[in-house]
């Protein structure tokens, strides 16, 4: 089957990608099927949403974004809407990857010095599996900035009901979630753009090249294709 | 309202709006508790001159209207009962915006322009600029500002801008019959209340003080207590100022965060220039077969 459709010049590993992964396709593996996939990008687009809505108001510097939305009483509107389906989506994400996001004993170290040692080219990657301690880092960085910003978020939103004393620390905990949460998101793109070519493909068309999987994810390489080291 | 008035400072503003080239006399209004009879004409007039829709009063137990202004009430005589060594004082202040020389509802705003400071010290909302977001109210010591729940405004006493741009009294100035209360420059009204708390402490009043607090930078509106080392109990904060989260926010927080961001990229930019791809190794001939060892 999967030859005839070679044979058409169908783009087998995308199609199989729409409801498998972990499998090797050809000279590919299919590392994120398609409704991971989706769930990445709803929750990256609801983030970029928040951003653009928020950042006018975290500093007048981003005045042209909010015009972008007609203006900062329409952020003020839409801000928090997307803050909420940035919350659903990140919940139903944290739901779809928890179990493979469960950290070692030993992956813990990715919180400080691992993180270091990978950033400087110095660590070993032999026994990585599907995600880095990194990657994981990041996930449950995710988690922790969407109940950080739903828990200010929801405060800052109707300015009668909640106390004074209160809001002020929600501006503060808003604030320095961002920060973080943004901080964070710089390093993910990154990674997963120009310093690890043959990354981004595993969110867009679902796949990855055996080499890179060797590379990265050796663990998880082996595991795939039955390969001794 | 700002035709004729110049604009010293503006919230959410990239750069200050003022040409710094006119001077204008920084004005004041006078309030002298110790005259107050709790008339009530200032709330009257206030909502006469200002056009701004009844409120619903609420009994709150004394002659008080209601328990704290409002969104549409902005001028509220507060009525007090305090005992104290020596006997007890019926207490009428009247509550409103202090128009502060340092405001924290300005400092907090994040809509540009929505809150202003004109050169002769008035502190005014700018609604079409207001996105309703009430972050002022978060930064006042005073618990001025005041978001409307029908037009998710907020709003506060302007100090009658429109009058005082033409050189006429505020509102409540003009219909107070017990010559409590006075507007002129903030000199000359320094000087009554001079005038006034030393009389004060000559008939009684030892600790009779104007109430001028240095921590928001002075207030526009100034206030004389005949019990000046007590001014909570006419409800007026000890030693107000901005409060800390704001100024953390403002002041640190968010530096800190254009840093942090900025220095992301740039760490990001940097960490490719120095190391690379990662990993980068030619990928042609590991398609197919792990490499030999």
């Amino acid at each position: 089957m999967s030859s005839v459709r070679h044979q058409i010049g169908l783009d087998v590993g995308a199609l199989e990608a729409r409801d498998t992964e972990d499998v090797v396709v050809g000279k590919e593996i299919i590392r994120h099927r398609l409704s991971s996939r989706v769930i990445h990008w709803l929750v990256a687009d609801f983030f970029l949403l928040c951003a653009a809505t928020g950042l006018p108001v975290f500093s007048p510097v981003f005045g042209w974004l909010g015009s972008l939305f007609g203006g900062l009483a329409v952020c003020r509107v839409v801000h928090p809407l997307a803050g909420l389906a940035f919350f659903a989506s990140a919940a139903v994400m944290f739901r779809h990857w928890s179990q493979e996001m469960e950290m070692t004993a030993q992956e813990r170290g990715w919180v400080g010095p691992k993180l270091l040692e990978y950033l400087r080219d110095e660590a070993n990657h032999d026994q990585i599996g599907k995600y880095n301690g990194g990657q994981k880092v990041f996930f449950y960085t995710a988690a922790l900035a969407a109940l950080g910003f739903l828990g200010s978020g929801v405060v800052l939103w109707f300015p009668l009901t909640f106390p004074g004393v209160l809001r002020q620390i929600a501006i503060l905990l808003h604030n320095l979630t961002f920060i973080a949460f943004f901080t964070s998101i710089v390093f993910h793109v990154y990674l997963a753009t120009i310093a690890e070519p043959g990354t981004f493909n595993a969110m867009t068309r679902g796949t990855v090249s055996k080499a890179w999987a060797r590379i990265h994810h050796p663990k998880w390489y082996r595991e795939l294709t039955g390969s001794g080291k | 309202m700002t035709a004729n008035l110049e604009i010293v400072r503006s919230s959410a503003s990239t750069w200050g709006g003022a040409s710094g080239l006119r001077s204008l006399p920084v004005v004041s209004k006078y309030i002298d508790t110790s005259i107050c009879i709790g008339c009530k004409s200032c709330e009257v007039s206030c909502a006469e001159w200002n056009d701004l829709p009844p409120v619903k009063t609420v009994q709150t137990g004394t002659y008080q209207t209601m328990p704290e202004t409002h969104a549409a009430f902005w001028n509220l005589i507060k009525f007090r009962e305090q005992e104290h060594e020596g006997g007890f004082a019926w207490l009428f202040r009247k509550d409103q915006c202090m128009h502060c020389s340092d405001p924290g509802c300005l400092t907090a705003c994040p809509a540009p322009g929505a809150i202003v400071q004109y050169a002769n010290g008035i502190v005014d909302v700018n609604a079409d600029q207001c996105i309703g977001c009430g972050y002022c109210a978060t930064g006042c010591p005073f618990d001025i500002p005041k978001f409307h729940e029908k037009t998710a405004k907020m709003q506060k006493c302007t100090l009658c801008v429109d009058r005082s741009r033409l050189g006429l009294e505020p509102a409540c100035v003009k219909s107070c019959p017990s010559g409590c209360l006075h507007y002129g420059t903030k000199e000359d009204m320094l000087l009554l209340a001079a005038q006034r708390v030393a009389h004060l402490k000559k008939t009684g009043f030892a600790e009779a003080a104007l109430y001028d607090p240095p921590g928001v930078g002075g207030t526009t509106v100034v206030t004389v207590l005949a019990f000046g080392n007590h001014p909570e109990w006419y409800g007026l904060p000890k030693d107000p100022s901005i409060p800390w989260t704001v100024k953390l926010w403002k002041n640190v927080l968010r530096p800190f965060g254009f840093i942090a961001i900025v220095g992301a990229i740039i760490g990001a930019f940097g960490h490719h220039l120095y190391h690379g791809n990662k990993g980068h190794i030619d990928p042609a001939p590991l398609d197919d077969e792990p490499p030999q060892a």
